[in-house]
């Protein structure tokens, strides 16, 4: 397998703490690959930076052969972010935000009807997105919000708890659209302190504490490694033993 | 450019909400109220004032005193009967001022002796027409005093004329700025030059005000609502980001501020039909004369300057909105921008920047946006260093702050930057 995005010793300092202390993992394309952690872990560092909203300390992470640090633009072309705690413009209808965000991708007008119509679909919204988005739930925005990271098909889409605020039915559901995305050829890396949700949704994935990759494989993998009947366990392990 | 020119539509919408909207037109409409009240009012105040005249001595000289004030721009309601009848009479009528001339008037300035006469200035609130009494009674004193002064001449000095006892000099009055020179009153030139310039310091202080408190509000709300995160990686440089939200602010503040301009005017503008007085046209020479006047490159040069120091504001407000966590937060960090852009405000209105002691100067000049509060007056009178040394200082000041603002919007500090007041807090 090719991979889509290689990180290699990724550090990142916020003044005297050390965030991230030189990680590296890759991810293949088509891939779902998971960072399980707790909070504080340094998952969202982490995924914050291949997203460029930051700027690492020490490290390499490139992406379709591109350097994040000299081609940041090309990263933003080609990547999709769902930030933990997302919103959208309250005053906007769901349609117009889905729009807006489809302008920057798209080259004609054809093809900004194509994204729109397929985050329209993700976010399964129906009528409602004819409404302002200061009127959705919780549940709702996020919803529209995964509708408009997944539109575009983006070639790696980074979501960070992309089920945050969901409940059980939705929850189900954006995990159903995740898996049926990734057969189209989309790289997934996402993020979650929900173990159960990433072994399910994860092709492979890495345990994270305190900055640091402790182990890395698939969840049968990981499991068997461990002798544990699920990743909560293997987590709990790993952290033993690397202490 | 295609991207940015979509973020800027959607920027100028956002900040063109209802709010705003309702807010704008509520304004027009207040102001559009104020302005009809005051505009009677002033209309009263210049219109011919009726005054109430007892004529108790009914001789030729109180007569003629009548005639006189009748002439002196009054309107004259005569009474008759008692005194003290008339003056309970007048209390319902809406006349402010009874002038009353004794029995004996005539004789008295017959006799040379000083005659009085009577006014009773009836009050009736603490509207600008009923502070106009006091100015009523003195005109009506004034052409009294006049019109009794030159009785008294006439008859010592009957081959005399009376105005060249009372005024032995005639003053020839000239005004010189730099090496030019003109004959013509210096305070109708002053006057009309602060009625020519006094809305310019407004419309200088309301643009900037509002372009710079909707760029600070419009991050701090991409803060608030968690949208930036999503922004900053979509593919658009992240200059165009901060130049779209500075550019859709300066817009914004600008239409506002017109909007603003507009309804102030309707409050509080002179009707300039019915003061027109005989200086208009004479005055309007003198500035001419003087070289007291703007033409179009002066405009320019202006624009210019206006234009620099707007971009200044929006530079410093978009580096506050970066440190602002909230619009609350937005809010607080405006303020001591307000009154950086308030010191050039009122030191413009009521002070002379030449003037000023050097280290009070240079504190004033150094606050950016100051050099366009005083563009028209180094320019009309030709202190030009000044006005090149401030578009060049304005020039410095928005390069580096437009630098600074495109370091900050490139790296995570847009993201990470925050105002510390005081000690962090630990939790536990």
């Amino acid at each position: 397998m090719t991979p889509v995005l290689e990180v290699e010793g990724l550090k990142k300092n916020y003044g005297q703490l050390q965030a991230l202390k030189g990680i590296s993992f890759k991810v293949d394309q088509g891939e779902i690959f998971g960072l399980i952690g707790p909070n504080g872990a340094g998952k969202t560092t982490t995924l914050r930076i291949i997203a460029t909203l930051l700027t690492p300390s020490a490290g390499r992470v490139t992406f379709l052969g591109f350097d994040l640090k000299k081609n940041p633009e090309k990263f933003r072309e080609k990547i999709s972010y769902l930030p933990e705690e997302a919103g959208a413009y309250r005053n906007m209808r769901g349609q117009d935000y889905l729009e807006f965000m489809a302008k920057f991708y798209a080259s004609n007008q054809e093809e900004i009807k194509e994204y729109v119509s397929r985050g329209q679909q993700i976010s399964d919204l129906g009528v409602r997105l004819r409404d302002k988005v200061g009127t959705y739930s919780k549940g709702m925005t996020r919803k529209l919000l995964l509708g408009r990271a997944l539109m575009t098909k983006p070639a790696l889409a980074i979501l960070d708890e992309p089920t945050s605020g969901l409940d059980v039915i939705n929850s189900l559901e954006v995990r159903e659209t995740i898996k049926s995305f990734v057969k189209q050829g989309i790289s997934v890396l996402l993020s979650s302190h929900n173990m159960l949700e990433v072994e399910f949704l994860s092709d492979r994935v890495a345990l994270i504490d305190r900055g640091q990759i402790l182990d890395a494989g698939t969840p049968q993998e990981l499991k068997e490694k461990y002798q544990a009947p699920n990743l909560e366990i293997v987590f709990k392990s790993s952290v033993r033993s690397s202490l | 450019m295609k991207n940015f020119g979509h973020l800027l539509v959607k920027e100028i919408k956002e900040l063109v909400n209802k709010q705003l909207i309702i807010s704008l037109a509520m304004m027009i409409l207040i102001f559009s109220f104020i302005g009809n009240v005051t505009k009677k009012e002033m209309k009263k105040a210049i219109a011919k004032q009726k005054i109430a005249v007892l004529d108790l001595d009914q001789s030729e000289l109180s007569r003629n005193l009548i005639g006189t004030l009748n002439m002196a721009n009054f309107i004259i309601d005569e009474q008759s009967g008692e005194k003290e009848q008339v003056i309970k009479q007048l209390q319902t009528t809406e006349l402010g001022l009874l002038v009353v001339i004794p029995a004996g008037f005539s004789r008295e300035v017959s006799n040379l002796k000083p005659a009085e006469v009577e006014t009773y200035s009836y009050l009736r609130g603490i509207s600008l027409s009923g502070t106009r009494s006091s100015e009523v009674v003195r005109a009506v004193l004034n052409t009294t005093n006049d019109f009794l002064s030159n009785q008294y001449l006439k008859k010592r000095l009957p081959d005399i004329n009376p105005a060249e006892i009372k005024t032995p000099i005639k003053n020839r009055e000239f005004i010189l700025v730099k090496d030019r020179m003109a004959e013509g009153s210096s305070a109708a030139v002053i006057g009309t030059l602060y009625a020519q310039s006094y809305i310019l310091p407004i419309i200088l202080m309301m643009i900037i005000m509002y372009s710079s408190q909707m760029v600070i509000t419009a991050i701090a709300m991409e803060k608030q609502n968690k949208t930036l995160e999503t922004l900053l990686t979509v593919p658009i440089s992240r200059q165009a980001i901060a130049m779209a939200k500075m550019l859709a602010a300066g817009l914004v503040g600008l239409l506002s501020a017109a909007i603003y301009l507009y309804g102030f005017q309707m409050a509080f503008s002179f009707p300039t039909e019915e003061l027109s007085s005989a200086t208009g046209g004479g005055v309007a020479l003198i500035l001419k004369q003087l070289g007291l006047t703007i033409n179009t490159q002066g405009y320019i040069l202006f624009g210019l300057s206006l234009f620099l120091a707007i971009l200044c504001a929006l530079s410093i407000a978009t580096i506050l909105g970066v440190l602002a966590e909230d619009y609350r937060t937005a809010q607080s960090l405006n303020i001591p921008l307000v009154f950086l852009i308030l010191v050039p405000y009122f030191i413009s209105l009521f002070a002379d920047i030449n003037t000023m002691s050097l280290p009070a100067k240079i504190l004033v000049l150094a606050i950016p946006f100051s050099h366009p509060f005083f563009a028209m007056q180094n320019m009309m009178f030709g202190h030009m260093n000044m006005f090149w040394l401030g578009l060049v200082y304005n020039f410095i000041f928005v390069t580096v702050m437009l630098i600074w603002t495109a370091r900050i919007f490139a790296t995570d500090r847009v993201l990470t930057m925050k105002l510390k007041w005081g000690k962090k807090k630990v939790v536990l």
